[in-house]
């Protein structure tokens, strides 16, 4: 491999490095308090914006929500300081893997490979019929 | 002669400037969001862009040679009106595009990593394409080569483009002077362009000039009303490079499987995205119409809403 392109990648990586940790110095990141209620609820409306939510689940610490709305659960997950929303089967969701108060949804999707969220029970002890 | 490369020349500036927002936006100077992991994923990103491109650009320059040994005209590269000839035609080439980059799945799926940040700063800049070469977007500059530009002058060109479009992904600046934001493309303008809002999809698809985007009817300016919120239309949930890259790639293969026919497989791969047979998923201009559908008007100014009402005929079906 030339020589001239091994030196110039590795001053790139280099300055990757630097760059990233001057970004975690700065804590420029958007203030995340942890959803509540409410701000699950505005999120879902960006995503899913006429879909009726009859039941609504925060994780432990807002770090995500799990909402019901007919046959279909609407998934908020927690990237970074942002979310990312996914809709799939309400049976897909309440058959999930949970274990050690995670429950781990498995999405398919190479963009979202997976929503790992944190309850105290799942599937939730208040599920409506 | 040897080529001259603006990006590669432009690189110290761009890690400087980056430097610079982020002290900037610690100090509280500027507005300026970094999250670690997402500017880890832009720079890595823009790393793995340039490694990628090496791949392909003997093919893209030995096509360019070949088109131009076939040339209409003699252009020289030391003639200022064939420098303006060519940045205006250059940046013309560049909003279209732009904009079948966002209209057609198939180079959809090449530029949507560079629109996968939540966040809009100047390493979201850096996040760019690694199937560029493959998605043969750089067939659309051949035909300046074909009138008489020399491909050195055409690579130049592209090249100063792209550091021009730099330092615009940046919330640090609102709003240049009246008369620049009329013209060029802006910070304020391309935020537009990077938002996931109904209202501001698929608009703004500018290099340089915003000429483009107020002639072809795909202008909408920033409003203080409706701040932007950055991303595409489904946002992904990993910071993973290799996934940033290929995800879409992967989700048409995915669709390619199931299709039923021949023109639904054509559709998947070269429809606009979002599009399915069963109507499941939405492309940007249902997302749009839905949208203005349950609009209230909104209290704005005539020029305003003139922008904001999606045209008929106006294409904008891609996710932000």
């Amino acid at each position: 491999m030339d020589k001239a392109f091994l030196i110039q990648f590795t001053g790139s990586m280099a300055a990757v490095a630097v760059l990233v940790g001057l970004a975690a110095w700065a804590r420029l990141g958007r203030p995340a308090p942890g959803l509540d209620e409410a701000r699950a609820r505005d999120l879902l409306a960006e995503d899913f914006p006429d879909w009726r939510i009859d039941q609504l689940w925060i994780a432990r610490e807002g770090r995500g929500a799990i909402a019901r709305s007919g046959a279909c659960a609407l998934v908020l997950i927690q990237v970074g300081d942002g979310y990312a929303a996914r809709r799939l089967s309400w049976c897909q969701a309440s058959s999930a893997m949970f274990r050690n108060g995670q429950l781990d949804i498995r999405l398919g999707e190479v963009a979202a490979p997976r929503a790992v969220l944190a309850f105290d029970n799942w599937p939730p002890k208040d599920l409506a019929a | 002669m040897e080529e001259i490369d603006p990006v590669g020349l432009a690189v110290p500036f761009f890690i400087l400037a980056i430097v610079l927002e982020l002290l900037l936006g610690r100090l509280g100077w500027a507005k300026a969001r970094y999250e670690p992991k997402d500017t880890f994923t832009s720079l890595a990103m823009g790393l793995g862009s340039s490694v990628a491109g090496l791949a392909t650009a003997g093919v893209i320059f030995a096509a360019s040679l070949w088109v131009y040994q076939h040339r209409l005209f003699d252009i020289p590269m030391t003639a200022v009106w064939a420098w303006v000839l060519i940045f205006l035609l250059e940046d013309k080439t560049y909003y279209w595009f732009h904009r079948l980059s966002h209209e057609r799945r198939f180079w959809w799926a090449s530029h949507v990593n560079h629109h996968t940040s939540q966040h809009y700063n100047l390493s979201t800049a850096l996040r760019q394409t690694w199937t560029g070469g493959v998605a043969g977007t750089w067939l659309l500059w051949l035909p300046l080569s074909l009138i008489g530009f020399p491909p050195a002058m055409v690579a130049i060109q592209k090249g100063i483009s792209l550091v021009y479009q730099f330092w615009i992904h940046t919330e640090a600046i609102g709003r240049m002077p009246r008369w620049f934001e009329a013209v060029f493309n802006t910070p304020s303008h391309h935020r537009v362009h990077h938002a996931r809002n109904p209202r501001y999809l698929d608009r703004n698809y500018a290099g340089i000039l915003i000429i483009w985007d107020r002639m072809f009817g795909t202008f909408q300016s920033e409003l203080e009303s409706e701040p932007c919120r950055y991303g595409v239309v489904k946002n992904l949930a990993t910071f993973n490079p290799l996934r940033v890259a290929f995800h879409e790639w992967a989700a048409i293969g995915r669709d390619l499987m199931r299709a039923k026919s021949l023109r639904e497989a054509g559709l998947y791969v070269f429809g606009a995205p979002g599009w399915s047979p069963d109507g499941s998923r939405e492309t940007s201009h249902q997302i749009r119409a839905r949208w203005a559908a349950g609009q209230v008007p909104d209290p704005l100014s005539p020029a305003e809403a003139e922008a904001t009402v999606p045209r008929p005929g106006a294409h904008s079906e891609s996710p932000a």
